[in-house]
């Protein structure tokens, strides 16, 4: 345990290694919870006051987020420097990011299930206020077998280059897991170029009537799942190159390759539920 | 595809969860064969896509007529706060 201390082991912190009697992680005092929740704070008042063109919002806003990214970004680091330089990231410690993570994606399965939910509620009855039809009489809808069906194969794709990745790192081929997490955030970012693309063509926006709430609802929270995934494997593969990763321990490369077939396998939901059947 | 994926995903969780006995049987060996696998199914998912993009790009894009002001269409009560247009619409009406 103590070999793994790292150059920036204190003497007292190397005396606590050597003494330590059990596997758990006993982390130091941080400010980055407060600072977090300052900036959530400004966030979320400058968002409001943004929203209803309050002077000032707008710079409210923008602070609080990019004090909010500031705090991700030194949290994570201190994060990486307990588990890759510090060792402090034992078998016992991992399993809390791995339940962690899978109650994570636990929880937005039923997130986006409830936009699935509002659009089954609003088109297998639709009411007579839309002209009893779904879509809703006077609304034009997309060909699903054009960009639609177009971006249903990209995410899988991306998926099984995240699945080349996982086995190189476990193979222990270094340069071809950078290669493979570079394919896969490659074929991320056109998912989300041809969304955009889709999004500039639609017909309709999200004002226009329930389809168009639901529409963009599930659809644009869908997406901004894929930049949040793209954003993770990202790191994924920097860190890679950087050679954190090894055979027997990458949990964030796991939680992220978890989270990014949970994404890409959603994506088959909107495109039968909503573009397809809710486009008939 | 999606679920051999998944089924490639549980198939690694289960194989952490178990201890190290689980670990010692599958070798390098085999890894190196899945990643030669997974890669070749890469390869093909990009080429798919690839036609894919080529044959639907080639179709042109689509037009759309204009429909009635039907009340339930393009709610807005206030201005965004960035103007009066939202974020993807397109400003052939200016």
């Amino acid at each position: 345990m103590g070999v793994k201390g790292g150059l920036h082991t204190t003497g007292a912190k190397w005396f606590m290694i050597e003494s330590q009697r059990h596997s758990y992680h006993l982390v130091d005092p941080s400010p980055w919870p407060i600072s977090g929740s300052l900036g959530a704070l400004a966030t979320t008042v400058g968002g409001v006051m943004y929203m209803h063109s309050f002077q000032g919002g707008a710079t409210l806003l923008s602070l609080g987020l990019i004090f909010l990214l500031y705090t991700m970004f030194v949290w994570w680091r201190d994060v990486l420097r307990e588990s890759t330089l510090e060792g402090h990231h034992t078998k016992a410690v991992q399993l809390g990011p791995r339940y962690g993570s899978i109650l994570f994606i636990v929880s937005e399965v039923m997130f986006l299930f409830a936009f699935f939910w509002a659009s089954s509620h609003s088109s297998l009855a639709p009411t007579v206020e839309i002209g009893g039809i779904w879509p809703p009489k006077g609304i034009g809808v997309l060909d699903p077998w054009e960009i639609p069906l177009l971006n249903t194969p990209i995410l899988p794709s991306s998926g099984a280059a995240v699945t080349w990745a996982h086995h190189a790192i476990l193979a222990g081929k270094e340069k071809r897991a950078v290669y493979a997490l570079v394919a896969t955030v490659l074929l991320a970012l056109v998912s989300t170029g041809f969304q955009g693309m889709e999004y500039y063509q639609a017909p309709s926006t999200i004002s226009d009537s329930i389809y168009g709430s639901t529409f963009f609802l599930a659809t644009g929270f869908h997406g901004f799942h894929v930049i949040i995934g793209t954003l993770f494997l990202i790191v994924c593969g920097i860190r890679q190159y950087l050679g954190h990763l090894t055979k027997k321990h990458h949990v964030g490369f796991e939680a992220a390759a978890w989270y990014w077939h949970f994404v890409d396998v959603v994506r088959l939901f909107p495109f039968v539920s909503i573009y397809w059947w809710g486009g008939i | 595809m999606a679920s051999a994926a998944a089924r490639s995903g549980l198939r690694s969780l289960v194989a952490r969860a178990t201890p190290a006995r689980r670990r010692m049987s599958s070798s390098a060996h085999d890894d190196a064969y899945e990643t030669a696998k997974w890669e070749k199914i890469t390869y093909a998912g990009i080429v798919t896509c690839t036609l894919l993009a080529a044959y639907n790009l080639s179709k042109g894009h689509p037009h759309f007529d204009e429909p009635p002001a039907y009340p339930y269409l393009h709610i807005r009560n206030k201005e965004f706060p960035w103007g009066p247009d939202g974020l993807f619409e397109k400003k052939d009406h200016h």
